[in-house]
């Protein structure tokens, strides 16, 4: 902040504020309550329209606008003269001119900020007798917000938001003076991926959401604040809970992690809890719905039998653990537990909570470094901004408000590197399109350029990228997939002097919401607890290093692995080559499977053990910039669900291994117990707004590079002769441009859209999001298949096809095509198997 | 008494407004001097010792405003504006019709004081033919090397856009303006920042009325002095004074400041029809507030006005005889407002709007005496309270027109004459307020 | 507790039945070449493309006769903006009409000047004489030019001082290509208070 104190009078009172700090929020710490419309710090600088907030200010004859004018020392102000209540008891008298007064019918009744002014600062009395402005109304502004242009005050919160925040510009005044209506173009919905915010943000009734009309009154719900786990950015969420339902969720600000607002996600993902498709109660195979008692004891039985079998198929018989686990959408200790059952009560090795591989333990630890890794603030003072390997508005929300931010108000310059044309392209200073499966590859030859060496391509990467100090590198997990990439990534960031100037760092994009979190708390085949290294844990066969999703998928086909514990986790859905996990999933002797939802994994699965959801959990998470967060439980269980500590705990007792854990405050507490550097760390210290571990003494505690690198630097050997994406190729190069690519022949990048999964399926309101796969391509690459948008077609890569339309797009490099992973029908995952793609598409019949 | 005629000295001449016609009477004299013989400061100092006041409204000090720009080499802006939309002012589409090249020279001069790279002439859209002229002038001026790259080989640029406005009064709120260069909805800015400081794009920004701007290549090539020998004190200078309304010759009048205002409605503009006389008038254009035939000898300067509760704003007055209805003359005024307002504050959208529907009700006769003091204290509430002074601008006259002509409201409301049509003079067919 | 009504909205979900419009990519909506560098040209002249939206709404209304959504999403396109944006910029404008109009345009200023002078009726004459013609009669605010009050701007050209009667001749001269009202143009008009005023 700008710093220096200064001390002024307001009503008689002395208030002490940081210079150029607006009057309004100087007097609201002094405890004076001055009433505003327009005014929202959140959106940016004040537009000073409503003339809600004049006060008198000794000095200056005309009434002050306290949103828009900067604190000074020595300031007197006034709120309260009759000079003050006169111009008060205008602005809503004025205001009431136009608006319909029918509180008795407004969903906002009671909690409208319109209403209580009325009541504090009103005249009391109108005496406006003359006709007011007539709407229809409701009106539908989206399918998800209803518009009632009558109560509308017009104080352009919401379009405001629509223009400078979420920056989609589609939310717009219309007309002239008291004419002046909120609407969009040609009357088309307003569908956006935060427009829910402004139902936050209207003072009146005008916009409210189709999903909470009427569903609860403002003195029969409860706020339960908690965090939304439907995406890395764990946003910070209320819960209104109506007979113990969550009936609407709204933001509940933290600066530290999503500045007050959310995406359409996690406001509306919510009517899921209570889907059909909900898993209720154990079941058996078939679906069977079975006692917990009954449950536990198959699911152990199953376990333990391959755990002892080692007479089965496979070359290793005499490797340790035959059993495997992939966690996925868990909370720390959820993951902490699920490790533990597998390392210590299964001695086996195999966890890993990836969708397919990720870096070694060595390139994890070193990109752990505290030193390295940017906090979500570091976004506002960024001199520099790197988008690597991933679009955060698909992948996490709200770091792409953050970046827009970023740009907007602090002048931060953007480099957008990516496969697929990003949300943010329209604010970069440059891009770059990276290859399919080339990150690696892309790093290195960045690198290169910042060490000075020519290359023509990448000159206005390198140009902003050397102007800047405090450079904040947003990635994609996505790129650590690639062999080695993560050390490339890490001699980027030496590059470019990361852990050099502070307020510069590393944050990254995960696949998982609890990515970080479930690795540090072990969930990894080369890392137990706080990533260390392995050996140095008493259980001797699980001390050996394990396998990676990838190759316990290939182990299971084999048979060199038994069983498999999926927690969270729906591979048939999210990981890649399809065809390759449904043979794995048939071949495992016992398969245990816990899960929130039905789906084509939990159908193959021996034993189904449902999950909580995030409004029902009581845990703690991590987010990617290390801030330990706790998920509160704020709604009932349907059904006969149970903590997913206390089964993992059960479960492992049936297998004969005490964890010692006996509720969610001893989980947590063993959590902190083995994880170093997140020792000491109480509840009470998380709060509401959670603790980065590394701005805590332990933090010296995390582990460092270098310590114990024998085993990981031999799998990276081992690695290096295994598929690898084609390093010869520049950067952003037109893959069908190079030589020896048979014509039609295209490169397949993929990317994981917002809406695709259960969110759009089992949500009724957000079904008409479900996205259809669409295969993007370059307009020359249309013609020359003789393609246009909407065509149906085919999309081949040796035997497999998924169907998809056309849709053609001015960004996408010739040569590429994309589609999206995770969509209910033509699922890209089906085509993907680990290494470089390329496909082949035909027009197909309607 | 005739007038003093320096900007429109020429403007009988068809062909000043080309080229060629504006430097035979000696154009472009000034620019060759201010860029070759003077110092950028020098031509500020001229502007400042001159104590030209702006003739878009406001009459603040050209010179000094122009000093307000902060020095440095950041991207700097001049603004000329020609949105001249206010009702009873018609002067600036005259200069800019016959003398285009004036004002181009006064806008390249003021450029070099301000240091300003970029100019914008905002016109409004309305005139299309003085737009058209302008175009023209601009690029004979640009093919002529007083505009565009190293100005008459002086190292020095300037590239001059002519904008059309599509219609909105409240374009000529200087902020409003900005806005509506930047491409967005006019609709005015908080300030400060003032535009002086952070205006277009954020850049330093000067923002002149097209007669300020044409009296620069005057004062430049004759002298402060020389100027200062026009009008007042404190208001030197000539003047452009649109006359219109209730009076034989209409027109735009150029006279010396501080003559008294009765020769401009009656030696120049003709005063009133035979046999009628002036009953009030507006003397800076409709958001001056109204005088009556009382105030007709008040000098026509910016202190006399200011002196006599109203102001010379644009220097625009419009004339009502004894025939015209005040009652309907606030309604006709109000209405302009509430058409006007951008809607963007509450004070001025909320009011303009509440008072036009109780205005209608009076004349239409459908109002009680209470209206009447609803209407006045509406006023009071608008006035101060707005985000720029558009609802003032309303608030003003008909707040002075509802106290000066009380009892002709009151007589209206009785005589509900259920319209509020109204047409004086030319063979009006009902005539009302007037004894009928 | 007593159950509230649900929306069907919750249960069944709402269906849009139209698609959102974010900025439209040029090959969407096929802009006339024309057009395209005309408004490429105009946002060329400003040091922020964004200051060419009323110039290039100009261009788009010369073109199709009024602001059609075609023709925004075409400038919106050309102008990597959104179709929303300009419509809200057109909206706040009088000249600029969302809404059809007719191929000649004529506005009668009814303003405080012209209202004295007889606008109203002016405008009366200028409607009636406009009866099933191709052209827009609207009365407008002060055009500035009370000086020739009461007066009328037909198709962007300004004319008084006019007397009803002129108001048929007008529309014929209009409508049949001719020259409108020769004698009444403001153009042709002498400088107030000179010798041969
Ligand atoms: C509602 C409103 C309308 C205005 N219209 C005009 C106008 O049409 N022309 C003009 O020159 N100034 C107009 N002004 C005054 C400008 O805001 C500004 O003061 C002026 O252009 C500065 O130029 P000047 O100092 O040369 O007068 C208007 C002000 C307001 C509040
Ligand atoms: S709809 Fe609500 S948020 Fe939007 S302008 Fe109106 S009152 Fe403000
Ligand atoms: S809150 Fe200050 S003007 Fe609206």
């Amino acid at each position: 902040m700008s710093g220096k104190e200064v001390t002024l009078i307001i009503d008689g009172r002395e208030v002490t504020a940081t210079e150029g700090e607006m009057l309004h929020d100087a007097a609201k710490r002094g405890d004076v309550e001055i009433p505003v419309f327009c005014y929202e710090p959140k959106l940016g600088d004040p537009v000073g329209a409503c003339r809600m907030c004049l006060v008198e200010v000794e000095g200056i004859p005309k009434l002050q606008t306290s949103c828009s004018t900067p604190v000074r020392d020595g300031m007197v102000v006034h709120t309260r003269t009759e000079q003050v209540k006169e111009a008060q008891n205008a602005v809503v008298e004025f205001l009431l001119v136009n608006h319909p007064l029918d509180c008795p019918v407004c969903d906002k009744g009671g909690e409208c900020p319109l209403q209580d002014i009325t009541m504090g600062w009103g005249p009391g009395k109108s005496r406006v007798t003359d006709p007011k402005r007539h709407f229809e109304k409701p009106l539908p502004l989206s399918p998800l917000v209803a518009i009632d242009r009558e109560r509308c005050i017009l104080c352009y919160r919401c379009v405001r938001f629509s223009q400078e925040i979420s920056e989609d510009s589609q939310l717009q005044l219309l007309d002239r003076g008291d004419r002046t209506y909120v609407g969009t173009f040609d009357d088309r919905p307003y569908v956006a991926p935060f427009h829910g915010n402004i139902t936050d943000l209207c003072p009146v009734g005008a916009l409210t959401s189709y999903t909470y009309r009427f569903r609860a009154r403002p003195w029969d719900i409860e706020e339960a604040g908690s965090v939304c786990t439907l995406c890395p950015s764990q946003c910070n969420v209320s819960f209104t809970v109506r007979d113990e339902k969550v009936k609407r969720v709204v933001a509940r600000d933290n600066p530290e992690v999503d500045d007050g607002w959310i995406c359409d996600r996690g406001r509306y993902g919510f009517e899921m809890f209570a889907a059909e498709e909900r898993v209720t109660e154990p079941r058996l195979k078939g679906g069977a719905p079975t006692d917990w008692e009954t449950a536990i004891a198959k699911a152990a039985a199953g376990l333990r039998a391959s755990e002892i079998d080692h007479t089965g198929g496979g070359s290793n018989s005499d490797a340790p653990g035959k059993v495997a686990a992939i966690v996925g959408d868990a909370s720390n200790e959820e993951g902490f537990l699920v490790q533990k059952l597998l390392r210590e009560a299964l001695h086996s090795p195999h966890i890993d909570s990836r969708p397919s591989r990720g870096a070694t333990r060595d390139a994890l630890v070193g990109l752990a470094q505290p030193s390295l890794t940017a906090k979500v603030r570091d976004i506002d003072t960024a001199d520099a901004i790197l988008v690597l390997g991933t679009d955060p508005l698909h992948s996490s929300p709200i770091l792409d408000l953050r970046i827009r931010k970023a740009i907007r108000r602090n002048g931060a310059e953007l480099v957008v590197a990516t496969e697929r044309p990003t949300a943010l392209d329209g604010g970069a200073n440059a891009i770059a399109r990276i290859g399919p499966g080339e990150a690696r590859h892309f790093l290195g030859e960045l690198t290169k350029a910042l060490g000075g060496e020519e290359t023509d391509s990448l000159a206005p990467l390198v140009e902003t990228l050397q102007g800047a100090e405090k450079i904040v590198v947003v990635w994609g997990e996505r790129i650590v997939r690639e062999l080695t990439g993560a050390t490339a990534l890490l001699e980027l960031a030496q590059a470019l002097k990361i852990d050099e100037a502070d307020g510069a760092g590393l944050l990254e994009v995960p696949d998982f919401t609890n990515a970080r979190g479930l690795r540090e708390a072990g969930c990894l085949p080369d890392a137990g607890p706080g990533l260390a290294a392995l050996g140095a844990s008493e259980a001797p066969e699980a001390g050996s290093t394990g396998r990676s999703t990838e190759e316990i998928r290939n182990a299971l086909e084999t048979g060199e692995l038994k069983s498999l514990i999926l927690f969270g986790a729906d591979p048939l859905r999210d990981f890649p080559d399809t065809e390759a996990w449904r043979r794995a999933l048939a071949a495992a002797d016992h398969l245990v499977v816990f899960s929130t939802f039905e789906n084509a994994t939990t159908a193959m699965a021996d034993v189904v053990l449902p999950l909580e959801t995030h409004a029902e959990k009581d845990g703690t998470v991590t987010h990617p910039d290390g801030r330990l967060q706790r998920v509160r439980p704020s709604a009932s269980r349907p059904g006969d669900i149970r903590p997913g500590w206390g089964v993992l705990a059960e479960l492992s007792l049936a297998l004969g291994h005490d964890t010692g854990v006996v509720s969610q405050p001893s989980a947590f507490a063993a959590l902190t117990q083995e994880v170093p550097f997140y020792a000491g760390i109480s509840d009470a210290e998380i709060g509401g707004r959670g603790v980065r571990w590394q701005d805590r003494p332990a933090a010296s505690s995390s582990p460092t590079v270098g310590e114990d690198a024998g085993a990981p630097s031999e799998r990276f050997a081992r690695e290096e002769d295994g598929p690898s994406g084609d390093s010869t190729s520049a950067p952003h190069r037109r893959v069908a441009s190079e030589e020896g690519v048979p014509a039609g022949s295209l490169m397949l990048g993929t990317y994981r859209d917002l809406w695709a999964g259960p969110i759009t399926e089992l949500n009724p309101p957000l079904k008409f999001l479900e996205p259809q796969q669409q295969v993007e391509m370059s307009l020359a690459d249309a013609q020359r298949l003789g393609l246009k948008s909407g065509d149906a077609v085919s999309v081949a890569q040796n035997g497999t096809a998924v169907r998809a339309r056309v849709l053609i797009k001015e960004r996408i490099a010739e040569g590429v095509v994309f589609l999206a992973e995770g969509v209910a029908e033509g699922n890209a995952n089906a085509l993907l198997n680990g290494g470089p793609v390329r496909v082949e598409i035909e027009k197909v019949a309607e | 008494m005739p007038e003093t005629r320096v900007l429109l000295k020429h403007a009988e001449d068809p062909e000043l407004a080309t080229l060629e016609g504006y430097k035979r009477h000696g154009g472009y004299a000034a620019l060759e001097k201010a860029y070759r013989e003077m110092e950028p400061d020098e031509v500020l100092g001229e502007l400042e010792d001159s104590g030209l006041r702006g003739r878009g409204g406001a009459g603040f000090a050209m010179g000094k405003k122009a000093s307000f720009l902060p020095r440095g080499d950041m991207a700097k802006y001049l603004c000329c504006n020609a949105d001249e939309s206010e009702p009873g002012a018609f002067k600036d589409r005259e200069l800019m019709q016959r003398n285009p090249h004036q004002l181009i020279e006064g806008i390249a001069i003021a450029a070099l004081a301000a240091d300003a790279g970029h100019a914008f002439i905002f016109i409004r859209g309305e005139y299309d033919q003085q737009a058209d002229i302008l175009d023209a002038a601009v690029a004979e001026a640009y093919e002529a090397g007083y505009l565009g790259e190293n100005i008459l080989g002086c190292r020095r640029d300037l590239e001059l856009v002519v904008h059309r406005g599509a219609g909105a009064y409240i374009c000529g709120e200087e902020t409003a303006l900005l806005d509506a260069l930047e491409g967005k909805r006019g609709n005015p800015r908080l300030k400060p920042p003032f535009p002086a400081v952070q205006g277009l794009y954020g850049g330093p920004t000067l923002i002149n009325n097209v007669e300020t701007l044409s009296n620069v290549p005057g004062i430049v090539a004759n002298g402060a002095e020389w100027f200062r020998g026009f009008g007042t004190e404190q208001s030197p200078g000539t003047k452009v004074v649109s006359v219109s309304g209730c009076v034989r010759r209409p027109g735009n009048y150029e006279v010396e400041l501080g003559i008294p205002t009765r020769e401009l409605i009656y030696d120049l503009a003709g005063g009133p029809e035979e046999g009628h006389e002036v009953k009030a008038f507006y003397p800076g254009g409709s958001s001056s507030p109204v005088l009556t035939a009382a105030d007709l000898d008040l000098p026509y300067s910016f202190e006399a006005m200011a002196e006599a509760g109203s102001m010379l704003g644009s220097g625009s007055i419009i004339v009502a005889d004894e025939r015209v209805s005040i009652p309907h003359m606030a309604l006709r005024t109000a209405r302009f407002y509430h058409h006007e307002s951008c809607g963007k504050c509450t004070p001025c959208r909320e009011g303009t709007n509440w008072t036009v529907k109780m205005l209608e009700r009076m004349v239409r006769g459908e109002a009680t005496p209470m209206d009447l003091d609803i209407v006045a204290s509406v006023q009071e509430n608008i006035i101060g309270h707005c985000l720029c002074v558009l609802g003032d601008s309303m608030a003003m006259p008909v707040g002075a027109m509802v106290r000066k002509f009380r009892d002709e409201f009151e007589q209206v409301m009785a005589q509900a004459p259920d319209t509020d049509r109204i047409a004086a003079v030319q063979g009006a067919p009902q005539t009302l307020g007037a004894a009928t | 507790m007593p159950e509230l009504p649900v929306d069907p909205a919750v249960t069944e979900g709402r269906v849009p039945d139209r698609s959102p419009e974010a900025i439209p990519e040029l090959h969407e909506v096929d802009c006339p070449a024309e057009l395209r560098e005309r408004i490429e040209e105009l946002m060329g002249r400003y040091p922020e493309r964004k200051s060419a939206s009323i110039p290039a709404l100009w261009a788009v209304q010369r073109r199709y006769g009024w602001c059609t959504p075609e023709g925004i999403r075409q400038a919106a396109a050309v102008m990597r903006v959104t179709p929303a944006y300009l419509e809200s910029v057109a909206s706040f404008y009088d000249l600029l009409h969302t809404q059809p109009v007719g191929s000649h345009e004529v506005a009668v200023c009814t303003n405080i000047s012209c209202w004295m002078r007889g606008g109203d009726e002016l405008l009366d004459a200028f409607r009636a004489a406009a009866e099933g013609e191709d052209v827009h009669v609207t009365g407008f605010e002060c055009l500035g030019a009370c000086d020739i009050a009461p007066m009328a701007s037909i198709d962007r050209r300004y004319f008084g001082p006019l007397e009803p009667g002129d108001a048929r001749a007008a529309i014929e001269q209009l409508t049949s290509g001719g020259e409108v009202l020769p004698e009444k143009a403001l153009s042709k008009r002498p400088l107030a208070g000179g010798p041969d005023a």
